[in-house]
């Protein structure tokens, strides 16, 4: 029973991970740029969440769609106002163009909301679901499904839609498709609007679970860096399949070594995909 | 011509803001005779910011209030005081950094230690090396004190005087709770907690069913709850910081896990905790080393605890817990030893502080020979109607012990 509870434990747990490094890998992998930013997006989405349920009563889901067009409107202006400037700058460029960023606007939430930790409390609380002895929380479920969701919504988008199609064949080759008649510039943008606006709702599901606060950024920053050689770059399927893989061998970790090593254990991985499968579990050798 | 005109105009001001330059940093030596300069190297920010925030909080009441009494009498001349910060970032190797160079360039008259036992005692060798009188006001483990350092001061009472009338009071009021499950962060104090928990524990013939660490930056603990439900344990102890905790009692609730006991330390004392936890905090115990319903009095600036709860309300419009007030009592002791030594001069203000024994509204301070603060007696605390009531020292008692948390 122990063995299912962890497994059940660490599906919940990845699902999470996913919903924080779909938007990452995202604009990694379209962009060729490491958005250092995204830990701090997935807070502001928090605070959103906490302030739209303080002030206005709105569930995290309602809030959802707030966050969604205010993050993509905020990193479309982020990528057309400064990113782009250095986009065809080696890729150190642009890692600490978004490092001075993050430094900005992590610091401008420290000032904002202090490093205190705040917790969206809902009211009735959302509870449990028991099986027999197994338990699992109604608010990860709630945050799972809505994290699929969107996740599953956002590759429909770059299959289905136009500008999907425009995103798929910018990452695959930008000068070919510069010469199809796409507007890469503005694809770039899109694509980083569709990153931020993924961060900022995976923050809002994310209040729900876990004290929010600035200094939180990082760690969520690091999950999405693992989450993503895992997975491999630039695939929504390969950021699900990525979180789901850490979170279930994170909890068999901490059952099997004990819970001290399970962030040891996911650097571990970390180093031995990048050594034996650096294109990760669904990514495809060769792009960049 | 005109290029000339511009070229003079251009040296006059860069010769007058030379003189600007000069004047100030003049200005700053005849200053510093008549300001006693303290350094305090502290997170503000990173992952500690909320706690040095504290710390800074309890500094500053004091500097204030020194200052509007005249200042520091030192001899026959009043001086004011000046607390000079410097961030560290949560980064503890630059804690270090930041003690030296508040030393060697801000030529600092005395230090206040980092945050937490863990930087306290890696900066520690640097005041010593300078031999500036240092007091940590957040350090409590006893290995912080145990280098023969001469010049390091103290006012949390070593970690065992925090579980042993935890342990107590358990065994008195719930002979029924014999087996104990330890949840402990992997960082110096909170591991030294634990460690001492699981001394006091064992002594009192309680069973340890569980103990493990957490790594720091844990964002899950549902596998280590999991298997603390597996060994339904009677009393749930679990070290951190606020966040950690936070979390911890968040995921005991998602997994239903109940016991008659569930002791937190540290973040029950901060209203923070119980703010973010609401219901669930309800009947969580801890222990800390002073709480705003103790009653002292004091030959302290602040003159007993009542007054020291008006002023920092005043002030900050919250109430203080025993980070804010082990702050401003360090900056309130370095005050008697200078007075008293009626100099700066660093090694009679040492041999003042090591001399000491007096009541103040912190409670009364004599430092043992490591430089550890020997004579508080911690009170042990529990959550009950949303407010942090005292179970223990009989003293300052408000609430009688609750079994249950949910």
């Amino acid at each position: 029973m122990l063995v299912i509870q962890v497994l059940l434990n660490g599906i919940v747990l990845g699902s999470l991970y996913a919903c924080i490094a779909v938007g990452f890998s995202l604009v990694w992998g379209v962009l060729n740029v490491i958005n250092l930013m995204h830990g701090s997006f997935i807070v502001l989405g928090s605070y959103l969440a906490w302030g739209a349920y303080n002030a206005l009563g709105l569930a995290p889901w309602t809030a959802l769609l707030i966050a969604a067009p205010a993050f993509f409107c905020l990193g479309y202006a982020i990528q057309r106002g400064i990113l782009n400037r250095v986009i065809a700058a080696p890729v150190l460029v642009t890692l600490t163009l978004t490092f001075g960023l993050d430094l900005m606007l992590n610091n401008a939430m420290l000032i904002g909301f202090k490093a205190d930790y705040r917790r969206l409390i809902l009211d009735p609380s959302l509870g449990t679901v028991s099986v027999g002895s197994l338990v699992v929380p109604t608010d990860r479920i709630v945050a799972t499904i809505f994290a699929l969701l969107l996740t599953l919504v956002l590759y429909l988008v770059l299959r289905r839609s136009r500008i999907g199609r425009a995103i798929v064949a910018v990452r695959m080759d930008r000068d070919a498709s510069r010469l199809m008649g796409v507007d890469v510039p503005s694809i770039y943008a899109i694509t980083f609007g569709l990153g931020a606006a993924m961060a900022g709702c995976a923050g809002v599901l994310l209040a729900m679970i876990y004290p929010i606060s600035p200094i939180a950024a990082g760690s969520f920053l690091g999950k999405a860096f693992v989450v993503c050689v895992l997975g491999g770059l630039g695939s929504v399927p390969g950021a699900v399949v990525g979180g789901l893989f850490l979170g279930v061998m994170e909890s068999f970790g901490s059952l099997a070594f004990g819970p001290e090593h399970s962030v040891t254990l996911s650097f571990g991985l970390l180093i031995l995909f990048l050594i034996v499968r650096p294109q990760g579990l669904l990514g495809k050798r060769g792009f960049e | 011509m005109l290029g000339l005109n511009l070229r003079s105009h251009r040296a006059r001001i860069l010769s007058l803001f030379a003189c600007a330059v000069v004047m100030t940093f003049t200005g700053i030596t005849t200053h510093a005779q008549e300001v006693i300069r303290f350094g305090a190297p502290l997170p503000l920010t990173g992952a500690l910011a909320p706690e040095a925030l504290k710390q800074q909080q309890g500094y500053d009441l004091w500097a204030e209030q020194v200052n509007k009494a005249g200042g520091i009498k030192v001899g026959n001349k009043k001086m004011k005081v000046e607390i000079v910060y410097t961030d560290y970032q949560s980064n503890t190797p630059r804690a270090v950094q930041a003690a030296e160079k508040l030393i060697t360039q801000d030529k600092v008259d005395f230090l206040f230690s980092p945050f937490g036992s863990g930087a306290a005692k890696a900066a520690s060798t640097v005041s010593e090396k300078y031999g500036v009188p240092t007091i940590a006001a957040t350090a409590s483990s006893a290995q912080v004190y145990d280098q023969g350092y001469k010049f390091l001061f103290g006012t949390f009472t070593p970690n065992d005087t925090l579980t042993t009338p935890l342990v107590d009071i358990v065994r008195q009021k719930a002979p029924g709770v014999k087996r104990v499950a330890i949840l402990a962060r992997n960082d110096l104090f909170p591991l030294a907690l634990a460690q001492e928990m699981e001394k006091s524990a064992k002594q009192k013939g309680l069973e340890i069913v569980f103990f493990e660490k957490y790594a720091i930056n844990t964002m899950d603990h549902s596998t280590a709850l999991s298997l603390i439900k597996a060994q339904s344990p009677h009393w749930i102890f679990a070290t951190g910081y606020i966040n950690d905790l936070v979390l911890i009692k968040k995921q005991m609730g998602d997994q239903k896990i109940e016991a008659p006991v569930v002791t937190m330390i540290a973040g029950p004392a901060y209203q923070e905790f119980i703010d973010a936890l609401g219901k669930s905090a309800e009947n969580i115990s801890s222990a800390s080393w002073w709480d705003k319903a103790a009653r002292y009095k004091g030959q302290d600036i602040f003159g007993s605890t009542e007054n020291y709860n008006k002023l920092f309300r005043e002030k900050y419009k919250s109430d203080p817990d025993y980070t804010h007030a082990s702050s401003s009592v360090s900056g309130a002791l370095f005050q008697m030893a200078i007075e008293k030594a009626g100099t700066l001069d660093r090694n009679k203000v040492r041999d003042e502080l090591a001399r000491m024994n007096v009541p103040t509204f912190w409670g009364p301070v004599k430092f043992g020979p490591t430089g550890q603060i020997t004579s508080l007696e911690p009170p042990v605390f529990q959550i009950q109607n949303g407010k942090a009531m005292v179970l223990h020292p009989a003293s300052i008692k408000q609430a009688e012990f609750k079994l249950s948390v949910k």
